[in-house]
């Protein structure tokens, strides 16, 4: 469905300086930069899966997908979307491709979602029929029938999202591009809009998302990439990614005495919640869980304990710390 | 458009004080001209009357102009600083067209009024035109609407480089407010320049001279040189736009 040959993409931009000198020196000259924000990456996507794109900020990931989606155009590389060049083949493209943007909209401020829909329907020249039929089943999913008419600006941050994701579908898409798509909502209203991308997945729409948000990676996606200054570091399903850091697991423990801050190797404090209270990483592999808790319960006194799989988080972290590739200066 | 219109009449007070304010703002320039003459001074060669004609039709043609071309200027100086133009890229339409819809302006209807009241004002004091000059304005006047239609293409395209600069508003006011004057009050060299390098002296002065029976068929080469301006248009705002480089996500 979507395979990407070696796509870079590289742009300038002036270098300014903050004091009174600097800003005057650059009045007249102005050192320019050459930033890569996308570095030969290569991947396919199949029909139907679900993928999330990852990474830190400014790490390459919205410039990916805005070449994906057909906004951008690459330095150089190659990219077959639904058979098409994106940026090439724009309006063929565009037809077939939805985007939800968390943070930019697509709703008209001043007037009701639904007067936007209807000017979708223009544009993607929707008949009337398609129209009406799609309306009124993305409008039972997601519960938005009551708002609908309410001016935009009148909506809460859910009740826009969710409309935001009706001007999406509303075209039938066969691949949607999701830019942090939970973003600032609350618990329910992620799990409303979770729930939409699982049940329109199961017809087979392709979902790309990138979000800072792990518990969608949990929630949603079955393939993770994690892209860091500009080049893919991982790609793999979610169960691949937590075994990159071998048979490490999160143990929250409650002692009668307090654990000190230096343990014995294969163990690693993440966090001191009470003065009786820690969070450790347990490397299962240096140090099993049978002896662990034996030692434990001999010097500290266990109260309460609780063993979980280490968080993504965590993984995550270890991933976006790995070493920074330099810009080149021009 | 009905979506623009329905927007708009969300604020329907801001709507009608916006077109009142252009009503007036538009009328500024032909008052001031009504002062000089009634002081007993004068555009050489030209009746109060006459210069009226011109700027009525200078009013006229961005009464048109500018509800539906030069709201891209605007619309594309904001979303390509807020990387916000994002969005017409994903719609499949052409780009342009889009950027157009998206910055089509109601408000700017206002100009239309003013310029009617001033065109009817001005046609009272000329003697009426025959049929083969009103054909020579229409004509002309086209070409002037699509002069100022290739000037907003310049100004909206310069914006994928220079992000984020407002002064092309500036630039446009202080280089189309001598086209609301008649063109031979200034010197051979401006008039040239006016004709041949920046047309300002084409939006007004040219169609309203046609009506006064003052041009020849030989001006109709503006519709051509228009023409040329729109294509060249077109192709500078399609290369710009491959500038575009979004903002950071």
């Amino acid at each position: 469905m979507i395979e990407v040959n070696e796509l870079s993409k590289k742009y300038y931009t002036f270098e300014r300086g903050h004091t009174m000198r600097e800003v005057i020196k650059t009045l007249v000259h102005r050192p320019m930069k050459e930033i890569c924000a996308v570095n030969r990456i290569s991947f396919k996507i199949e029909q139907g899966e679900m993928v999330a794109f990852l990474g830190p900020n400014g790490a390459g990931k919205s410039t990916t997908l805005k070449m994906l989606t057909g906004v951008l155009h690459p330095t150089s590389g190659e990219v077959r979307s639904l058979g098409l060049v994106p940026w090439k083949q724009r309006r063929e493209y565009v037809r077939r491709i939805g985007a939800v943007f968390g943070q930019k909209s697509q709703l008209i401020w001043d007037i009701p979602p639904s007067d936007a829909f209807y000017m979708n329907k223009a544009i993607y020249s929707i008949s009337d029929k398609d129209y009406a039929e799609t309306l009124d089943e993305l409008v039972e999913l997601l519960q938005v029938g009551d708002v609908m008419r309410k001016p935009t600006r009148q909506l809460s941050l859910g009740e826009r999202m969710k409309c935001e994701f009706i001007m999406a579908m509303l075209h039938r898409p066969e691949l949607v591009f999701l830019d942090e798509p939970t973003i600032g909502l609350d618990m329910i209203a992620k799990e409303n809009i979770r729930s939409f991308i699982r049940s329109m997945n199961k017809r087979k729409v392709t979902f790309i998302l990138t979000t800072h948000d792990l518990e969608d990676v949990e929630l949603l996606a079955e393939r993770v990439m994690v892209i860091n200054h500009g080049q893919i570091v991982v790609d793999d399903s979610l169960n691949g990614l937590r075994n990159r850091l071998g048979n490490k697991k999160s143990v929250r423990l409650t002692t009668e005495q307090p654990v000190p801050d230096s343990l014995p190797a294969g163990l690693k404090l993440l966090e001191r919640i009470g003065p009786l209270e820690v969070e450790l990483e347990i490397d299962t592999s240096a140090l099993a869980l049978k002896p662990f808790i034996s030692q434990f319960n001999e010097s500290y006194g266990i109260i309460d304990m609780a063993i979980e799989a280490l968080p993504i988080e965590a993984v995550m972290k270890q991933l976006y710390e790995q070493s920074h590739t330099p810009v080149h200066s021009v | 458009m009905r979506v623009k219109l329905a927007e708009m009449m969300a604020y329907r007070s801001h709507f009608i004080l916006s077109v009142l304010l252009l009503i007036v703002g538009d009328l500024v320039v032909p008052l001031v001209t009504l002062l000089v003459y009634r002081s007993g001074a004068s555009f050489p060669g030209w009746t109060l009357h006459e210069a009226l004609l011109v700027q009525a039709v200078f009013v006229l043609a961005k009464g048109i102009a500018f509800p539906f071309f030069f709201g891209m200027v605007g619309t594309t100086l904001s979303q390509v600083r807020e990387g916000t133009f994002d969005l017409l890229l994903l719609r499949p339409r052409p780009v342009m067209f889009m950027s157009m819809l998206s910055g089509f302006d109601p408000d700017d209807f206002g100009r239309l009024v003013s310029g009617s009241v001033l065109f009817a004002f001005a046609m009272q004091g000329i003697v009426i035109p025959g049929g083969a000059a009103w054909v020579q304005f229409s004509l002309l006047f086209i070409a002037s609407i699509a002069i100022l239609f290739s000037m907003s293409l310049f100004l909206s395209g310069i914006l994928f480089r220079w992000v984020g600069s407002s002064r092309v508003f500036d630039i446009f006011d202080a280089v189309s407010g001598f086209g609301m004057y008649p063109g031979t009050i200034f010197s051979k060299a401006l008039q040239n320049v006016f004709t041949y390098i920046l047309p300002i002296g084409l939006i007004a002065f040219v169609p309203a001279s046609a009506l006064l029976g003052r041009e020849g068929w030989g001006s109709l080469w503006t519709l051509a040189s228009a023409a040329a301006l729109v294509l060249l248009g077109i192709v500078y705002w399609n290369r710009m736009l491959k500038n575009y480089t979004s903002a950071g996500g």
